[in-house]
């Protein structure tokens, strides 16, 4: 009986893994040649399973026709999605395809959100793959075993594809050397506008697959993109048998832990990644040092402002804030967007002074949260030690996960963290003391310092503003440092600060713990502002939404994240009663920030102002 | 001190299968002003990536004040002196040439992990910084931004950030391609006058500069050397005269 239940998790742990290595083998397709990391892969598998639900809906077109049909047609909407968006990146630097792509699964699960709701629609297994087999060690679903076979074949084809045809000779011939190939007369434009609808399809193919398993819901792709990239970080994205193998077998220890320990189930993958990072920190297929250097840079501010202005701009809008209290507008708000600009302020120093995207802040800003929370409201301490404990916590954290990610460049810093981070969402998730889905609500108002009334709301908007205060100079002191200025030579240019000495991972690694430590702190703030600490503070959309905060108010700038939270809190409010519709939103301000709009508003102020904010 | 302030031997640099540099043994000769040149592709900027540790090499090892250095991570080697320069010229875009001369003078105040503190902390290296933009003749870019700074200028800068390290060992990576005649003769001068009390190695492409300057040279062609000695001895090799021209 145990061994027919091992048996089952095992067959789980396959299909799981197919999906896997479908998933990561058409990242490994997209990234050798357009050298984006798709995040709207997520995205693609669920639309691939909505065709297929459409197909039988609309037109009578039952799974089989699905399974070559809707592939086709995503894989079709995936070619026209990288002329008309991806190719405006093609010279640019990796991480603004990761982004791009990331607005636009925004935008596209929000659509299907808006559409369907988050529930699962219903679709049903094709009926010659009904019933089962008895092994006799256990019973196997015939559908669960074809998809399996079936993955395996199309996995195996693939590689056949790129590995021993004329066709993938040319395809490994433009991933190395694009000049060459176009020199033989190969358009490789279209190639690479192919390459990226096969890999799509590929997706979409998983996608149809899982249909009649997990019931088709707008979010099916959206935490499963997260566990791909895992995979993608354990396997490399260097060879496509790899990212097979590494799919298929990740699934497996998925599969294993469920039947040995099912409370980790959710979290073995991102452990292991974990663990395989801190024995090779450069994956298990890593090559030494990724040469190419990789940062979002701000585009260059002109000589003459210097941040003095930044400074004194600072002080008028933080004066301005002062007022506010004699004036109508509502407190919790503008405290909201003070914390979210601090933590978009946080985010700022990494990536726009240190070239480090993060995407997994949210720990930092979700920890604190609940760390306060839980100081304040199990353990009775005042505010501001429970703010303290918060902090503290953040800077331990971010000293970890630090150590874990920090040696790895770009791209793969982006996806470790944002793997991180939802390994400690899945944490919280089940820890008692989160209170799960529900969240720890009803925080003290204590005194502060024993003096300052925080459940007086005035009091409380000035603790949120001086902290605010506090810590956005903390910042612009840190950017304006010693410290700082090899930061920004890292960034800049990060062989040549090497070749002068500088041991530039350890100044990544402490602008990784600062900028964690302030996100913290933001965190723990918001919690009396608020009076709750959730789930969705750690959850990776709301890492997103401190990416499109910084990006949107301008990278690099001093006030960028103020003016960022100000709009994406606003509008979230206002546009509250329609549903989804912000998720589309923000995935559209995601997209035009990439496109056209790389400085933010603060930073294209300051351009027509000629000075530096 | 020994004669030799770098030693290479069998120096080897396979990419995938590929020999960029093979069976290299040089050796730079303390005070020395060293040239290597060699046609394009020949694995210059390979062995400079090699000696700096921003290779780890195939096969082979690499001495450094009679010490080996082969191991060491390239931070390191540029603490124990020997910086280089890059063949694309590698300067901080975003920083002003003053910005840029004061970050590499920054390192004698050690990590500079100081976050707390401000960077006006750096004015003392202020007076340092435009001396030595001034010796590259670029007194009159300190508050440019690098990045819109001409190409040969670039270079200059390049120098200076270099020199701003005060290394005993200097590796020019084609310190004056790009450059104008009269900007030529500037830096020519310059790394004559710095190479009076340190060791130089460097790639160059103009045979003037180097016949002008050099004391040794040695002449690199398919990752293997070729030749080495005095430039009368380089110019009339055979060898030589067919991998330049191909006759
Ligand atoms: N990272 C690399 N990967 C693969 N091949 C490389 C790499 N770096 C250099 N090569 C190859 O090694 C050979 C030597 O290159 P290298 O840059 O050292 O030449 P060079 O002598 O500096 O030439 P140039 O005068 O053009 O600067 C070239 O054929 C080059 O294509
Ligand atoms: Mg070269």
């Amino acid at each position: 009986m145990a061994l027919n239940a091992l048996f089952s998790q095992l067959l789980i742990g396959l299909i799981n893994g197919s999906f896997y290595a479908l998933l990561s083998l058409g990242l490994a397709v997209i990234f050798g040649m357009l050298n984006i990391i798709n995040f709207a892969h997520g995205a693609f598998y669920m639309i691939g399973a909505f065709a297929a639900y459409f197909l039988m809906a609309s037109a009578g077109i039952g799974y089989w026709g699905a399974l070559i049909l809707a592939p086709v047609m995503v894989g079709l909407a995936g070619m026209a999605t990288e002329r008309l968006l991806l190719r405006r990146l093609a010279k640019m630097d990796h991480l603004y395809g990761l982004l791009m792509t990331f607005g636009l699964a925004l935008v596209l699960q929000g659509v299907f959100q808006v559409a369907f709701g988050s529930s699962g629609l219903p679709y049903p297994i094709p009926e010659a793959l009904t019933g089962g087999v008895n092994l006799g060690f256990m019973f196997l679903p015939l559908y669960r075993g074809w998809v399996v076979v079936f993955s395996l074949v199309a996995c195996i084809a693939t590689w056949y594809l790129i590995e021993r045809t004329r066709l993938g000779a040319y395809l490994r011939a433009a991933t190395e050397n694009p000049s060459l190939v176009r020199a033989f007369g190969i358009n490789v434009p279209l190639m690479i506008t192919v390459t990226y609808g096969f890999g799509v399809a590929l997706a979409a193919l998983a996608g149809v697959l899982s249909a009649p398993i997990n019931s088709v819901r707008p979010l099916m792709g959206a935490d499963l993109i997260i566990v791909v990239f895992a995979v993608v970080v354990i396997g490399g994205m260097g060879s496509i048998l790899g990212s097979v193998i590494t799919g298929f077998a990740v699934g497996v220890v998925e599969g294993l832990t469920k039947y040995f320990y099912p409370e980790a189930s959710s979290t073995v993958i991102f452990v292991l990644m974990v663990l395989i990072l801190l024995v090779k920190p450069t994956g298990l297929t890593g090559r030494g040092i990724e040469a190419t250097q990789s940062a979002v840079a701000p585009e260059p501010a002109s000589a003459q402002g210097r941040e003095r202005v930044a400074l004194m701009v600072f002080g008028v809008v933080v004066i301005g804030l002062a007022l506010l209290p004699l004036t109508s507008v509502y407190p919790y708000f503008i405290m909201q967007i003070l914390c979210f600009a601090l933590v978009a302020g946080a985010f700022n120093l990494l990536i726009g002074h240190g070239g480090l995207l993060s995407f997994g802040h949210a720990m930092f800003f979700g920890s604190a949260g609940y760390i306060t929370a839980h100081a304040v409201k199990v353990w009775g301490l005042p505010p501001e030690l429970g703010i303290l404990a918060g902090v503290a916590a953040c800077a331990g954290l971010a000293a970890l996960a630090g150590a874990i990610s920090i040696r790895r460049q770009g791209i793969y810093f982006a996806m470790i963290t944002l793997a991180i981070s939802q390994m400690l969402y899945f944490v919280y998730l089940r820890a008692p003391f989160t209170n799960g889905e529900d969240g720890i609500q009803s925080i003290p108002k204590d005194r502060m310092f024993g003096v300052l009334d925080l459940a007086d709301t005035t009091v409380l908007y000035y603790v949120v503003l001086a902290g605010f205060i506090l810590g956005t100079l903390a910042i612009y002191r840190t950017i304006n440092s010693p410290f700082g200025q090899v930061l920004k030579s890292i960034r800049e240019n990060e062989p040549r600060a090497i070749s002068l000495g500088y041991r530039t991972t350890l100044y990544k690694y402490v602008a990784f713990i600062l900028s964690g430590t302030l996100a913290g702190f933001a965190g723990s703030l918001k919690v009396f502002v608020v009076q709750n600490a959730s789930l969705t503070d750690v959850h990776w959309s709301m890492s997103g939404e401190i990416v499109l905060i910084t990006l949107l108010g301008g990278l690099g700038t001093l006030l960028g994240p103020l003016a960022g939270a100000f709009v994406i809190i606003s509008s979230q409010h206002h546009l509250a009663e329609f549903g989804q519709w912000v998720t589309v939103l923000q995935g559209a301000i995601f997209i035009a920030c990439v496109v056209a709009f790389r400085r933010g508003i603060v930073g294209e102020l300051a351009k027509v102002l000629k000075i530096s904010l | 001190m020994s004669e030799y302030l770098v030693e290479t031997e069998n120096l080897c640099k396979e990419f995938k299968g590929f020999a960029a540099v093979s069976n290299v043994t040089l050796k730079v000769r303390t005070g020395s002003i060293h040239a290597l040149i060699g046609p394009n592709g020949a694995g210059k900027t390979t062995c400079f990536n090699l000696l700096t540790k921003f290779l780890k090499p195939t096969a082979g090892t690499i001495r450094y004040r009679g010490q080996d250095i082969t191991d060491l991570p390239p931070t390191d080697v540029a603490r124990r002196g020997m910086v280089r320069s890059f063949q694309i010229s590698a300067v901080f875009p975003g920083m002003t040439a003053l910005e840029n001369v004061k970050l590499a003078l920054q390192r004698a105040r050690g990590g500079s992990f100081d976050f707390w503190r401000s960077r006006s902390a750096l004015r003392a290296y202020d007076t340092r910084a435009r001396e030595l933009l001034d010796d590259v003749g670029l007194g009159d870019f300190a508050g440019t931004m690098a990045a819109e700074m001409p190409y040969g200028r670039k270079r200059a800068l390049e120098i200076a950030t270099t020199l701003a390290l005060d290394p005993d060992m200097l590796l020019l990576d084609e310190p004056m391609a790009g450059m104008a005649h009269e900007e030529i003769d500037r830096i020519s001068a310059l790394i004559r006058r710095i190479g009076k009390n340190r060791t130089i190695l460097m790639v160059e492409h103009n045979l003037n500069v180097v016949a002008d300057l050099s004391d040794e040279i040695t002449v690199l062609a398919r990752g293997e050397i070729l030749a080495q000695g005095s430039y009368r001895d380089i110019a009339d090799h055979p060898g030589v005269r067919e991998a330049y021209l191909g006759v």
